[in-house]
């Protein structure tokens, strides 16, 4: 087994699956019939990806998931660190508030969306404030642990030192919760991601990958289908790598825990 | 406890109450906001009528179906990866490639191979589940500390008590987390399915009271769905501090 340990051993190993799973794909869209329209040979895939990237199809749809994604992250981001710092700094509005927090957090997200929708309709407004919603209950959560568990001495200097609720927060709590409302908003970006999609999916709009994945499911274009999720996963993973490499830089005065 | 407890439901009575009387005072038309006795009232309704039984049966046996086939594929795929170096290297870069992908966006690729009947939904909940129960067995399993296994190869440990008594209480807590995460997505993902295609469940009686502006048929699924998911993480939590216990002492 010493073998499997040389790195181009293990990339040829790794490659073994993916190669198999394609021939199998392609074996099967060779098939005919009903399969060929669920199984769509690889080059028509390809040859779709290509005609999308040239047209600007596919860029003007990653585009818009991604400003829907990222304009309900910050929204729902900032509501909830303010929310979830507030509750932990003000007792009084915790023990209102928290209940009601959980309460609601108990529907799965899109339940939502047939209420969302009778109030405010089908369009961008409600996907936005699902999107929102999504990223609103990891980051109220984790900035509540965050600036709860700030250690007592600190904030005690602050006090020694005379400072006002305005230089205790951005003196004291805001650099010592920080590592946790990060957190929170790493936990909100992958869930805000998701709730794009899923609205998307449910809900239809001019342009998103998620809608054109509805649209492609009613015309049977798995092709079509196949892009956009290769785009989706792609582009999941970039930016939850960005995000990662934003995190360690705005940490960067943290000792590196073992 | 109880003080604890009435703190908890203060406000949600008040909630409750100032919704009953913002509904009373007439600003808001009916289509817009119903009292909550009028969801109270439907919701018994449709309790009797034996409706909401009917949907909560439907949801629930997708849930559970797709629950224990993503639960068990993700056990034995996470525990494979794990103890086999081959399987981890032949398996792992498929699997962290597909687990970038929203598990929503899965949903037209299988409606696309399946159609929208049954088997779609189980699979779907399938795919939800085993994700996030897969990762944790193998986070679970690979982080058994090497020296446990020397010393119960030192004692010539027979395999069975090994795996009773030393792999799985090791192993079980961080995979009863995993499992919790996919009880949850899972159920998210069926409610989506729901509103999206079926003819049954607790997601399609929103959607059809959506589509007939019912927005007391809308809250009381809203109210349902709720419920299970709170009962849903709430037993694994249990089920959760039974198996850590032997770690506080």
């Amino acid at each position: 087994m010493a073998r499997l340990n040389t790195p181009a051993a293990r990339i040829l190993l790794g490659l073994v699956v993916p190669v198999l799973l394609l021939i199998w794909w392609q074996a099967q869209s060779a098939q005919g019939g009903a399969r060929a329209l669920a199984f769509v040979p690889l080059q028509e895939v390809g040859a779709t990806l290509a005609a999308q990237i040239v047209s600007g199809f596919l860029l003007n749809d990653v585009l818009s998931t991604l400003s829907r994604a990222l304009t309900g992250l910050l929204l729902g981001g900032l509501a909830g660190t303010a929310l979830g710092v507030a509750m932990a700094m003000w007792r009084p509005l915790d023990r209102v508030v928290g209940p009601l927090y959980h309460a609601v957090r108990q529907v799965p997200l899109l339940g939502w969306l047939p209420l969302i929708g009778l109030w405010v309709g089908n369009g961008d407004a409600t996907k936005l404030l699902v999107v929102s919603l999504a990223a609103f209950y990891p980051t109220v959560l984790n900035s509540y642990e965050g600036v709860a568990a700030v250690e007592r001495r600190y904030v005690e200097v602050g006090s020694l030192f005379g400072f006002s609720p305005a230089q205790r927060f951005s003196h004291v709590l805001l650099p010592a919760a920080l590592p946790l409302i990060l957190t929170g908003f790493t936990q909100a970006l992958a869930f805000a991601w998701i709730a794009t999609i899923g609205t998307e999916i449910l809900l239809g709009a001019p342009a998103g990958l998620g809608a054109t994945m509805g649209v492609a499911q009613a015309q049977q274009r798995m092709d079509v289908i196949l892009v956009a999720i290769l785009a989706a996963a792609l582009l999941g993973f970039s930016i939850n790598h960005l995000f990662a490499r934003l995190r360690r830089h705005l940490l960067r005065w943290q000792p590196v825990l073992a | 406890m109880i003080r604890r407890f009435a703190q908890g439901i203060a406000p949600l009575l008040a909630l409750l109450l100032a919704w009953q009387l913002a509904s009373a005072s007439g600003v808001f038309p009916a289509q817009v906001l119903v009292p909550p006795s009028e969801v109270a009232a439907t919701l018994a309704r449709l309790w009797q009528d034996g409706e909401l039984g009917d949907h909560l049966g439907t949801s629930l046996f997708r849930l559970v179906f797709g629950f224990l086939t993503g639960a068990a594929i993700g056990l034995a795929f996470g525990a494979a990866m794990a103890l086999s170096k081959l399987f981890e290297t032949l398996f792992a870069p498929v699997f962290q490639a597909v687990r970038q992908v929203p598990v929503l966006a899965f949903i037209p690729m299988l409606v696309l191979l399946l159609g929208i009947e049954e088997r779609f939904k189980i699979v779907v909940v399938a795919v939800a589940v085993f994700f996030p129960v897969a990762l944790a067995t193998f986070d679970g399993v690979k982080g058994i500390p090497k020296a446990w296994f020397e010393v119960a190869r030192l004692y010539r440990t027979p395999p069975l008590p090994f795996i009773t008594r030393i792999l799985l209480p090791a192993a079980v807590p961080p995979v009863l987390t995993g499992l919790r995460l996919g009880l949850t997505r899972g159920w998210l993902v069926l409610v989506a399915c729901e509103l999206l295609a079926a003819d049954s469940g607790i997601g399609q009686m929103m959607e059809m009271g959506r589509q007939m502006f019912r927005i007391d048929v809308v809250l009381a699924g809203v109210f349902v769905s709720g419920l299970v998911g709170f009962g849903l993480d709430r037993s694994v939590k249990l089920v959760e501090r039974r198996f850590a216990r032997w770690k506080e002492a």
